[in-house]
């Protein structure tokens, strides 16, 4: 990490000539390229708005469809459930023909709204089976309780087994969080257009022109941008994703 | 007061469509449909290029059953599945034990075990080759620091050292996972059940075989499942540090699908290949489902 | 999600349009389809270009259409893009929305796009004139360079600039320590063992790609013993072929700079772009290569260092043509989806118009297709270059690459175990035949033929 910081302050050939080194002069230029040349200014807010837009309606449906299934085994069920894992078992590119065409057909190919749409349905999968186990884990104890004193399903799941999934919930959001910051296969096909990009596109637009160009420095620079936000709020977050882990700790 | 039974169930089939149908219907629509619809291209001979295609029924498939290269590459990923994924069990859980203790450095942990996690990987891949670089890379200089000059290859380019290289790359971009897994797991085992057990006598790596250990039965087993299908689908890395090679020691299903599909022009037979692998990562979820499908704290009064 | 997400850079591109129950139609036949472009009259309406982002940019043809613009006011057109543009294409082809123009650059297999019928043939719009000339079109190209794009005699695709393969080294650094560049291999094999005495790795090259090698020695060699014949038989796929003697012999001598440990340790695992670092930073003297080097290393080349081409060192008493220059193109194609093919072929003659094209050698340092493109004086990188094209009795290219690639592949895995010592030159002679008998023999695979 440190490194590719350091990396990032160099000029392109002294970087893998010798890539160990500290730089004698802090060349900035490689930031204002990447910034400004690859856009990735705009790109950035393009990708906050996608990941939390996603994260907003993903969790709560999410977690409601892990707690049925989890809690409330019908005829079926387990289909339901095998299928939602069969969503984590293919390479994403299998399916890009039909989901290019349906998103052209639903009007929501290359806009923002359908990139989060179709963020959502790829996230069900991992959302689903990580806080179906922790539901599962719970006691059951606890539920059959609460309708006893009167809650209905809704309130139990909302009052209830939700407060006590709170570290699942916390690790499954954090980890969708990142895999969503660092998506690159899907944007890259259902939002060509220069003024939907995200970051991960940015990013590889400039990965691949150093290909080409070699310009190393500004390629480090840029993975900078979109790795140092993501660290700092991990940073900021580290003890309370801990401490809610610890608090939220299932007292039977 | 108390509520019959028929209480407990009352709405209960309301609430099941309630709660279930908005991911059902995003998950349906948006991922199995299109699904449906992409395995029939394994049914075809077609390039990807245009929309000239022949149906050749399951000709791709009888052709990948005689494909040399299509079984090296599943055994690349069921080494990596077993060899590595053992690896990144024990190391997780051991991260996880840590990660419960309190003091500086398990505060130190719980800032670095997720970075990996943070980077994308490319930035992971990018890394690694920096690091196995012959020229000017940390292990080529270990070996030489050692005086082990002689032994050092080029990791990424010499056959019997290039899978394992992707492999540690792959365990240390994974471990932080799993330990945040584990980690998680070990809160929600009931303190009760731990002073039960310290009070039965129990302690260390006796108390983790009685107890941590079955009643993780249910993380062990997102552990397991999501470790296979991560391992199967396991492209980018080996894709940017070996690109299969060198002569394909490290190519992998998804590696051999990609140059099928884009190299050969062949994505009729890359798409079989697809659903190769996506039958493997059903059968071997399948099976950890089987062995780890039972609470084994369940049975117990 | 995470393992999905995983498959980023996955880089499908692979999305189409292939409608469910509407499956593909059609059947292939190794036998392209032709589909002729009628030039006609004035040129109308909009055309998009899309172009492969390389080393070369694209800012020249932005340029050049705003020119065209002026002079013809009644078309648009806009031109865009991409590293990676042959992703974009792809489920644009399949889906039969088409660029009108374009450079897809080589990540997209233009040759089957010809035998799937997707492109038109342009031997009409080559015998009519030239952009703002009487001259037909066809007459302002090289002829052997033109031949390039041709299949059965038929002009599928449109070379541009020309790229020149071969060998690299730094005159600074040779003249530094009295060195020249060799023109016999065993001239080579001599100054590999001075090189190696100053401390400086002799040869790089790109491992991980092994065209490179294949390219810009191994071929040149084939040709030097064996004679163009010898490598019109590879790209012809001769029973044999890959066996002949001027092919083991070839190959022995990679294997010979190999044991000689000729070449930089740990090369066989490097990119393009980790070789050539290490070539631009003077540790290793020699690399080999095609002439987009320079434009590709100019932001890492440290300050001071040059570089210069030179043929492969020739093999005495071989068969072969010693002037002879191996080239490659990088082809433009008229898709037959496209919506306006008339108006993008206009706006392909003004690119490749005298003007225009003397205009892009002189600010990219490349040479073109179009004859008289390299009048006037040129930078010295190029002259030089220019020098050995005009001299040259033999001008060739080795397309069996993108004829072939499942046969390439093969090919190139043999060439890493060869140098990473587990095969012999016979046994990597051996594999070579073998995948070009499994090419040879698979009807579903179009065949070329050189003459």
């Amino acid at each position: 990490m440190i490194w590719m910081l350091i990396l990032s302050f160099k000029p392109g050939y002294k970087i893998v000539a010798n890539p160990w080194s500290l730089p004698h002069h802090l060349h900035f230029e490689n930031y204002t390229n990447a910034w400004t040349t690859a856009h990735l200014g705009h790109d950035f807010g393009n990708s906050i708005l996608v990941t939390i837009g996603t994260l907003i309606v993903l969790m709560p449906i999410g977690a409601m469809a892990a707690y049925v299934l989890a809690r409330y085994p019908f005829k079926g069920s387990q289909l339901i459930f095998g299928t939602i894992l069969g969503g984590m078992m293919f390479p994403f590119f299998l399916v890009m023909v039909p989901l290019f065409m349906l998103m052209n057909q639903l009007h929501l190919y290359d806009t923002k709204s359908g990139l989060i749409l179709v963020y959502i349905a790829y996230s069900l999968s991992f959302t689903i089976f990580v806080l179906y186990g922790f539901f599962q884990t719970l006691p059951h104890e606890l539920a059959e309780a609460s309708m006893l004193d009167g809650c209905n399903h809704h309130s139990v799941f909302w009052k209830v087994m939700l407060p006590l999934a709170r570290p699942g919930m916390i690790v499954v959001a954090v980890f969708n969080a990142i895999g969503l910051w660092n998506e690159y296969a899907l944007a890259l096909v259902l939002v060509p257009s220069q003024a939907n990009h995200t970051l991960p596109l940015g990013i590889a637009d400039l990965a691949s022109t150093q290909q080409y160009q070699s310009d190393w420095g500004a390629l480090f620079a840029g993975l900078v941008i979109v790795i140092l936000p993501v660290l700092i709020v991990y940073w900021i977050l580290r003890d309370r994703i801990h401490d809610t882990m610890l608090a939220g700790a299932v007292k039977g | 007061m108390a509520a019959s039974k028929s209480g407990i169930n009352k709405g209960k089939g309301t609430f099941i469509v309630l709660y279930l149908g908005p991911a059902l219907i995003i998950y349906l629509g948006l991922v199995i449909w299109p699904l449906i619809q992409a395995f029939q291209f394994s049914l075809y001979r077609w390039s990807g290029l245009s929309n000239v295609a022949t149906f050749i029924g399951l000709h791709n498939f009888q052709k990948l059953a005689h494909d040399d290269v299509f079984w090296r590459s599943l055994e690349h990923n069921l080494a990596l599945l077993v060899i590595g994924g053992a690896v990144i069990v024990a190391i997780s859980l051991v991260a996880a034990h840590l990660l419960a203790e309190k003091g500086r450095s398990a505060r130190l942990l719980r800032g670095v075990i997720l970075f990996p996690q943070m980077m994308s990987l490319t930035v992971v891949a990018i890394l690694w080759m920096f690091i196995f670089n012959p020229q000017f890379g940390i292990v080529t200089g270990l070996f030489n620091v050692l005086h082990l000059g002689n032994l050092s290859k080029t990791w990424l380019a010499y056959p019997p050292t290039a899978l394992p290289a992707v492999g540690i790359a792959f365990a240390w971009f994974a471990i932080g996972f799993y330990a945040m897994l584990f980690s998680a797991g070990l809160k929600t085992i009931p303190d009760e059940v731990k002073e039960a057990a310290e009070l039965d006598g129990a302690a260390g790596w006796q108390k983790f075989r009685k107890v941590t250990w079955p009643m993780l039965w249910s993380i062990k087993r997102i552990v397991l499942v999501h470790l296979t299908i991560l391992v199967l689908n396991i492209f980018v890395l080996v894709y940017l540090m070996t690109a299969g090679g060198p002569d394909r020691a490290t190519e992998v299903l998804l590696t051999y699908m990609y140059q099928r599909a884009f190299q050969d022009s062949q994505l009729g037979y890359a798409t079989a290949i697809a659903v190769a692998n996506f039958v493997v990562a059903m059968v071997l979820t399948f099976l950890v489902l089987l062995v780890i499908g039972k609470d084994p704290t369940e049975a117990r009064p | 999600m995470k393992n999905q997400f995983g498959l980023q850079a996955m880089i499908l591109a692979s999305f189409t349009a292939l409608a469910v129950g509407c499956a593909p139609g059609g059947t292939t036949s190794s036998k392209p389809t032709a589909h002729e472009l009628a030039a006609t009259g004035k040129p109308t309406g909009k055309v998009e270009v899309k172009l492969f982002k390389g080393g070369y940019g694209i800012g020249f043809f932005q340029r050049a259409a705003q020119d065209y613009m002026k002079q013809n006011p009644g078309v648009t057109i806009t031109v865009s893009g991409d590293p990676k543009v042959w992703e974009e294409l792809r489920p644009r082809m399949v889906a039969g929305d088409p660029p009108d123009l374009m450079y897809p650059g080589w990540g997209m297999d233009h040759w089957k796009l010809a035998q799937e019928g997707q492109l038109y043939t342009l031997d009409k719009a080559l015998e009519s004139p030239a952009y703002g000339s009487k001259e037909s079109w066809r007459s302002t190209f090289i002829p052997s360079v033109l031949a390039l794009g041709q299949k059965d005699g038929k002009q599928y695709v449109m070379p541009y600039f020309i790229n020149i393969q071969g060998m690299w080294y730094d005159p600074g650094v040779f003249a530094k320590h009295g060195w020249t560049p060799p023109k016999t291999f065993p001239e080579l094999l001599a100054l590999c063992q001075k090189i190696k005495a100053a401390g400086i790795a002799p040869l790089t090259f790109q491992g991980k790609y092994p065209y490179y090698m294949i390219e810009n020695m191994i071929i040149p060699w084939v040709q030097s013993i064996g004679g163009i014949q010898a490598v019109n038989d590879l790209q012809n796929l001769k029973p044999g072929a890959w066996q002949a003697p001027a092919v083991l012999q070839a190959v022995s001598m990679i294997d010979q700079l190999n044991k000689a440990g000729d070449f930089e340790k740990g090369a066989v695992g490097m990119t393009h772009t980790e070789s050539q670092t290490e070539f631009v930073n003077g540790k290793a003297a020699m690399i080999p290569c095609g002439s987009w080097l320079h434009s590709e290393m100019a932001k890492t080349m440290p300050p001071g260092a040059q570089m210069a081409y030179f043929l492969p060192p020739v093999v005495p008493g071989g068969k072969g043509d010693p002037t002879a220059m191996e080239i490659s193109i990088e082809p433009w194609m008229v898709p037959v989806k496209a919506k306006n093919p008339e108006a993008a072929i206009d706006f392909f003659k003004y690119l490749t118009s005298l003007p225009v094209a003397q205009k892009f050698v002189q600010e990219k340092e490349t040479l073109m297709s179009v004859v008289g493109s390299d009048s006037g004086p040129l930078p010295p990188l190029l002259q030089s270059q220019d020098d050995l094209f005009k001299q040259s009795k033999t001008v060739y290219s080795y397309i069996a690459r993108q004829w072939y690639p499942q046969m390439e592949t093969s090919i190139e895995n043999a060439l890493t175990s060869l140098l990473n010592g587990d095969i012999t030159p016979q046994q990597f002679c051996d594999r070579a035949e073998a995948a070009a008998k499994k090419t040879r023999d698979d009807p579903n695979i179009m065949k070329h033929h050189l003459n």
